[in-house]
């Protein structure tokens, strides 16, 4: 027998003002976010473009070889070159330039503040003064500590800086562009062998079962949503924030215990295997002799050209 | 000549929280059949999966397979453990458990690649598994963007590929639409006739009617509470209301009030 109330209407608790809690809504933001990415990466992965026809093995190497040539290039414009190179091909990929640079261009701010803007500065690198912040004979002090005579920033200062910031862009660049025409699981075969197998297991599972986890944290919030009459306050929902993560990390080690069970029981026995299949046709082969045509090319471009010009 | 391929003696477990999961149950399977596990919620279907399996032990009792006492020790030895998880496969019913590879096909590849098997062979299987369940379309998706009846076939599939003898099989069609169910189901009577024996737990008398050669079933007291043919289990309604498989249904009929166990496996007139 149901109880008399349920045929009940009573008005929802009136007075509390409406708290948004940001924590929350910003880390569903960050879910949403994550797997729209990771959708999007998928999908241009799938594009029936050129990079994405290649090997990731050869990808990888090629990658590797053309940071490399970039590491020893100590002018800008063989950086330009080879960063020129990629754009190129991620074109030819299928891939929006507007979309790749929106990848690049997120870590400007951060390589700014932490290596372009000290190492403009004389005390970085010493040369000649563009800008002067200030200049103290004899050198200040603060309390025990002796400051420089002088602070400046200096032309090779922001030389350095430019150098450091093009080159940490190439990285990006070179990296996005590889991992958004290369599916996950073809760069992380790439990079299995019997040492790391170990490894990329591990990492493979670890990215299949984020959407497991974010899938969950997802369905508590529209759960809880969904029963949200009266505005909750701050220290309920801090509370409700702490249960989530307890709940979740149950909820995570009990699926662990799950998934060993299921390896156990198709005979995991402790030994990592995976079937790699590598291709290496014409395709790859052109692919690696650009690269290394451009890796050539930009170090000639540094070291006999742009030999003893600054910058 | 009979041949069981396990034996329960007497098994007994509890939870890690204290909860009963299973009070003495005994019971065999035997070479070739289609054995099903009928219990309600929490009656311990799971946790008799997951015991014949070898992946929990009995605090009591005996559990026998192929002849031996399966033990987690004896599951420690490499030549048992080995002939034990190629001969027998269990499908889970967590399929997000199951799947724990990138793709299908890895996922697929998974329990050959821990056979002796060359590259090839592995490859072989993994596309005859793929063309005989038409998973063609997904072969290279990660499990999170396929649907739960895809999930299902694909855990199948990978379960297959190690062609076991024995396939355990923890609710296999809950969660499915009528006609993966029928697919399935269809599945499981062709692999009955290819000499597969087949351990399915259900609450689904339909799914039970349609597959079981024996019947056993668990009481709310996490017992065996009854065992025999199909026919003899599913037509005996006290029984399935004793142990919650079927519920009392009162309605008006002809001026008079019935009151009678309801089931959807027998007709109206069967019943006064």
């Amino acid at each position: 027998m149901l109880p008399s109330w349920v045929t009940e209407v009573v008005s929802a608790r009136t007075g509390a003002r409406r708290r948004h809690s940001h924590f929350i809504e910003r880390t569903l933001g960050h879910t949403s976010r994550f797997i729209g990415d990771a959708v999007f990466a998928e999908r241009v992965a799938r594009r029936p473009g050129y990079l994405q026809q290649l090997d990731a093995r050869a990808k990888l190497f090629s990658l590797l070889g053309l940071l490399v040539a970039a590491a020893f290039c100590h002018h800008l414009p063989p950086l330009w070159l080879i960063g020129g190179f990629i754009v190129v091909s991620a074109a030819r990929s299928r891939i929006e330039v507007t979309a790749l640079f929106n990848r690049v261009w997120w870590f400007l701010p951060g390589i700014f503040l932490i290596i372009a803007v000290p190492a403009a500065f004389n005390l970085i690198t010493p040369g000649d003064p563009l800008l002067i912040i200030y200049r103290a004979h004899p050198a200040p002090r603060f309390g025990p500590v002796p400051l420089p005579a002088e602070l400046s920033i200096t032309r090779q200062g922001i030389a350095s800086a430019a150098l450091l910031i093009t080159r940490i862009l190439l990285g990006v660049l070179l990296a996005v562009t590889i991992t958004l025409t290369s599916r996950w699981q073809a760069l992380l075969k790439a990079v299995y062998t019997n040492a790391t197998a170990p490894f990329v297991l591990v990492l493979a599972m670890t990215y299949r079962y984020i959407f497991v986890l974010l899938w969950i944290v997802e369905n508590m919030h529209l759960a809880r949503r969904a029963r949200t009459i009266a505005p909750a306050g701050p220290a309920a929902e801090r509370r409700w924030i702490g249960g989530r993560i307890a709940a979740l990390f149950s909820r995570s080690r009990l699926l662990t215990e799950h998934v060993y069970a299921a390896m156990l029981a198709r005979g995991y026995r402790g030994h990592p295997r995976a079937l790699t299949t590598s291709r290496f046709t014409w395709r790859e082969a052109a692919w690696l002799i650009a690269c290394a045509a451009v890796a050539a090319l930009a170090l000639v471009l540094d070291r006999v050209v742009l030999r003893g010009l600054r910058w | 000549m009979v041949n069981d391929l396990f034996r329960v003696e007497s098994v007994g477990y509890h939870y890690p929280d204290g909860r009963v999961g299973l009070a003495g149950v005994s019971l065999s399977v035997t070479e070739d059949e289609s054995l099903v596990i009928l219990g309600a919620n929490a009656s311990g279907k799971t946790t008799l999966v997951q015991m014949l399996a070898g992946l929990i032990f009995p605090e009591s009792g005996v559990v026998e397979a192929f002849g031996s006492r399966l033990t987690e020790a004896a599951l420690e030895q490499p030549d048992f453990s080995r002939e034990f998880r190629q001969r027998v496969g269990v499908l889970l019913q967590n399929t997000d458990a199951m799947l724990f590879n990138p793709t299908v096909y890895d996922e697929i590849a998974f329990g050959p690649l821990q056979l002796d098997l060359s590259a090839n062979q592995v490859r072989q299987r993994v596309d005859d598994m793929i063309s005989l369940f038409g998973l063609e379309p997904i072969a290279d998706q990660p499990p999170h963007q396929l649907s739960g009846g895809e999930r299902k076939k694909v855990a199948l599939a990978a379960l297959l590929a190690v062609s076991p003898q024995v396939l355990l099989m923890d609710e296999p069609t809950s969660g499915l639409d009528p006609r993966s169910q029928r697919w399935f189901v269809e599945l499981l009577t062709e692999l009955r006739e290819l000499g597969k024996t087949i351990v399915t737990t259900t609450h689904d008398l339909h799914v039970a009617d349609e597959i079981a050669d024996r019947v056993i079933v668990l009481g709310e007291q996490h017992g065996v509470a009854a065992e025999g043919p199909r026919e003899q289990i599913l037509t005996d309604l006290d029984l399935l209301l004793s142990v919650n498989l079927v519920h009392e249904h009162s309605h008006l009929h002809d001026g008079v009030i019935h009151i009678h166990p309801h089931s959807h496996l027998h007709r109206h007139e069967d019943h006064e």
